[in-house]
């Protein structure tokens, strides 16, 4: 028992703990002024985050990041599942969904700034105009792709159309819908940041940015170092609430697998 | 030859821009005099009004004399060119004397080597001031106190000038505050309201005019009428290794800034070749000037207001910064 959570245990964190020695020790000597040592990174970690930019910096870039997500996956499987049950719907607006899913979310900040203003409400709609796309056009797929024979028994047991729809519409779409969420959260952190380039006064992305304007270079590095963080930390809670939520899809594959 | 084995040896590391300029330097050794040889030397300059001495002095052949064959790329900024040029990638740049004063103190070594622009000193028709809108009721300096202002770089020249201003025109500095936004992002941001006030310089600032902006701090003149703004700078490393080439861009770029002061008009004319600038707003704008002294007392001023408003911790070696 013991030796198998061990091996788990090198599993997890052999190849980290591998690439963090490598670089602590091929950067030891480092008198790059943009490359320095991984130790004096290391020094200024806790020092420039966790002396009051946790509440000031990281907090705000959180929540924008959660509203912004929670937004997309709302208006995401709503209009995705609404498209999705509708072929006729789908042929009517596919075209400018690949039209608009094209066009990168950074190019739109300027417009989002002239009409939503240059506050929060920007930065959550830059992350949203991102997270949407990857969730929307999972949950089409993921709907139409549900069985017509089990739509067309549900119809004719007179099942209510919420009942069909939350037991059989979403749950049958929920591993596609779970794709399209996990992708877009990839891309809601990396909009994060970009969102906190244009008129940000706080964030992450803010703060990182301003130490690599002032040439606070060890600083820049540890900011990158918790993204990178923020991303492990995210993806971990991603995979705990979809292994929940589609608890039920893992045991029919795993059945399907052994049967 | 010693020299050009030494910037080879540098510059082996880096990119293969800066590779190749390093064997240019190299193969024409052989030539003759000193004064026949040319050096590939790649500058890094912001595209915008400020740098117009060195095009002009490019087309003018000042560099060319010197035995630089001159290429120009541009950066967003101080925060691009200045990496650019500590990596040997870009032998010299052009950035804001505050950022140079920021990188000193983070123990960046950087070494001016020529003016950038300077304030035309005169509060009223400066290249750069905060506007505001059309029925905004600020009307001075010290009305800003309180207020959105729109800056490019927060914590930079536009912020510590304006801070200086306000204070002493009376206004407490530390409650205004600054919103970063792109120069180009500016006028719109103004017109909607959604910032009380924008610092700008040209073209944005013709360009806010003709929107019926009205400028209500000249940041710049008002700090010090010889305040300048900018400089070339190369990273200490080149200008301890090969002092001959610093001295003849040093010549050249005295020669261009001469040549600049003495005909505007082909510096306005020369906006169109590197920036979006049409000739409309190019007749209208207000140039810098472009002295060809390096201004100690600004460097100075500036390390100050970087110290007065937190900055930079400590006094900067402003000696380690001038030639």
């Amino acid at each position: 028992m013991i030796g198998r959570i061990g091996m788990r245990l090198v599993e997890i964190f052999a190849l980290p703990v591998v690439l963090t020695a490598l670089w602590w020790v091929l950067s030891a000597d480092s008198t790059n002024f943009f490359f320095p040592p991984l130790s004096s990174i290391v020094d200024v970690f806790v020092p420039t985050w966790f002396e009051g930019r946790i509440l000031d910096d990281v907090v705000p870039s959180l929540l924008r990041l959660a509203a912004g997500y929670l937004l997309a996956l709302l208006v995401g499987i709503l209009l995705g599942s609404a498209i999705g049950s509708s072929t006729r719907l789908r042929q009517f607006c596919e075209p400018v969904l690949e039209f608009l899913r094209a066009i990168p979310p950074p190019v739109l900040v300027p417009i989002l700034m002239l009409f939503a203003g240059v506050d929060n409400t920007m930065k959550v709609l830059v992350i949203f105009s991102g997270c949407i796309w990857p969730i929307l056009l999972n949950t089409v797929e993921g709907v139409r792709g549900v069985d017509p024979v089990l739509r067309d028994t549900a119809r004719s047991y007179r099942m209510p159309w919420r009942t069909t729809y939350v037991h059989l519409v979403l749950r049958g779409a929920s591993p596609r819908i779970a794709a399209g969420a996990r992708q877009a959260l990839a891309i809601g952190i990396i909009l994060m940041v970009i969102s906190e380039m244009f008129a940000a006064t706080n964030g992450i992305g803010f703060t990182t940015i301003q130490f690599q304007r002032s040439f606070a270079i060890p600083e820049m590095w540890s900011g990158i170092i918790l993204l990178g963080f923020i991303g492990l930390g995210l993806s971990l809670l991603f995979r705990f609430a979809e292994s929940r939520v589609l608890r039920w899809y893992e045991g029919m594959r795993r059945q399907e697998r052994e049967g | 030859m010693t020299r050009k084995r030494s910037i080879a040896a540098a510059a082996a590391a880096l990119a293969a821009s800066a590779a190749l300029a390093a064997c240019g330097g190299g193969d024409d050794g052989g030539d003759g005099g000193s004064g026949s040889e040319t050096d590939q030397v790649t500058v890094g300059v912001i595209p915008i009004v400020d740098v117009a001495p060195i095009y002009l002095g490019d087309e003018q052949g000042f560099f060319e004399d010197e035995g630089i064959d001159l290429t120009l790329e541009t950066g967003q900024g101080g925060a691009a060119i200045v990496p650019g040029v500590a990596s040997g990638q870009f032998q010299f740049g052009f950035s804001n004397v505050t950022s140079l004063i920021l990188a000193e103190s983070q123990d960046l070594p950087l070494t001016m080597v020529a003016p950038g622009n300077s304030t035309t000193g005169e509060v009223g028709d400066d290249f750069g001031a905060v506007v505001a809108p059309e029925g905004s009721d600020i009307a001075e300096p010290a009305d800003l106190a309180g207020k959105r202002v729109a800056v490019n770089t927060l914590n930079n020249i536009g912020s510590t000038t304006i801070n200086k201003v306000v204070r002493d025109d009376g206004g407490d500095p530390s409650t205004i505050e600054y919103v970063e936004l792109g120069f180009p992002d500016m006028p719109g941001a103004l017109s909607n309201g959604q910032v009380d006030a924008a610092w700008v310089v040209e073209p944005f600032l013709a360009i806010t005019e003709g929107q019926g902006a009205t400028p209500v701090a000249w940041n710049f003149a008002a700090t010090d009428p010889e305040l300048m703004i900018a400089a070339y700078f190369t990273s200490e490393q080149t200008a301890q290794s090969d002092p001959d080439l610093v001295e003849r861009f040093t010549n050249a770029m005295e020669e261009s800034l001469q040549y600049a002061s003495d005909n505007p008009d082909e510096a306005r004319a020369i906006l169109s070749s590197y920036t979006e600038i049409d000739a409309e707003t190019a007749e209208q704008l207000t140039l810098p000037t472009w002295p060809t002294e390096i201004n100690e007392d600004s460097v100075q001023l500036l390390a100050d207001l970087a110290l007065e408003d937190g900055l930079i911790d400590s006094e900067p070696d402003i000696e380690a910064m001038l030639p």
